[in-house]
C-alpha cells in the first residue's frame, strides 16, 4: 500500500525529514507544508538531502506556505489545498509526522 | 476485518506527553483486539533503554506500560536499527523484545499496514 507522508516541521534541528527520506517506499510521496517548506531553500542542507533522494514527481509542497516564506521552489510540485486533498485520496494512507 | 494500524513513536520518554500518548493508543487498541504494530524511531528508541529512573524527574515510569504491550496483544514491536546505532543503544540491551529493522524493512513495514500514525 502506498503512503503520502506529510511533514509540517522545519527540517533544521529535527530528524523528521531525514528519517522520512530513509524509510520512504518507492511508491510513496512526500508533501511539505508549514515550516517544512524551508527544506526547499536552495543551497541548504535539507535541499541537498531532497535532491539526493531523487523523488522527482513524488515531492510536493503547499504553494501558499512556499510563497509566505519566500523560500523559492524548483524541486517540488506545487499544490494548493484542493491538490492536498486530491493527493490524500490518491494514496492508500496518509502519515502525518506530528 | 478491522483496519491494521502502525503507531510510530519517535519522541524521547520524558520530553512531553508524546511517548506516553503513543503507548496509550497502542494499549487501548490492543485491548479492543485491533491489529496493531508499534515502531520506535528516532528519539523514540530511548524509551527502550533499560533501568531508567524517571522518578528522579518526577515522572511515572513507562516501563510497566511498555511491558504490558504483549499482554494487551501488541506483539508486533519494532525498532529502527539506524536510530539505535546513532544513539549507542545495542539491540540486546533493550527493556522490551523488539524486531530491529533496517531502512528497506521499515519501508516494507509501513507499506503493509492500512493506517499509520506518527507521534
Amino acid at each position: 500500500m502506498t503512503t503520502l507522508h506529510v511533514i509540517a516541521h522545519s527540517p533544521f534541528g529535527d530528524e523528521r525529514l531525514a528519517s522520512c527520506l530513509r524509510l520512504l517506499g518507492t511508491d510513496d510521496a512526500l508533501l511539505l507544508c508549514g515550516d517544512a517548506v524551508y527544506a526547499l531553500r536552495s543551497g541548504s542542507e535539507p535541499h541537498r538531502q531532497l535532491q539526493a533522494a531523487g523523488l522527482a514527481q513524488r515531492l510536493f509542497a503547499l504553494e501558499e506556505d512556499v510563497q509566505a516564506r519566500a523560500v523559492g521552489n524548483e524541486l517540488a510540485k506545487a499544490v494548493d489545498y484542493a491538490g492536498f486533498v486530491e493527493l490524500s485520496l490518491h494514496y492508500d494512507k496518509v502519515n502525518s509526522w506530528l | 476485518m478491522a483496519k491494521s494500524l502502525l503507531i510510530i513513536s519517535r519522541q524521547a520518554p520524558w520530553n512531553g506527553p508524546s511517548a506516553r500518548e503513543a503507548l496509550d493508543i497502542a494499549l487501548a487498541g490492543g485491548a479492543f483486539d485491533l491489529p496493531l504494530g508499534m515502531l520506535f524511531l528516532d528519539d523514540g528508541v530511548f524509551q527502550l533503554a533499560a533501568d531508567q529512573q524517571p522518578t528522579a524527574v518526577q515522572q511515572k515510569n513507562l516501563a510497566a506500560n511498555l511491558q504490558a504491550l504483549p499482554m494487551f496483544g501488541v506483539e508486533d514491536l519494532f525498532a529502527c536499527s539506524h536510530s539505535l546505532a546513532r544513539r549507542g543503544l545495542a539491540a540486546d540491551t533493550l527493556a522490551l523484545p523488539v524486531q530491529v529493522l533496517d531502512n528497506a524493512a521499515l519501508a516494507a513495514l509501513i507499506a503493509r499496514f492500512d493506517q499509520v500514525v506518527t507521534l
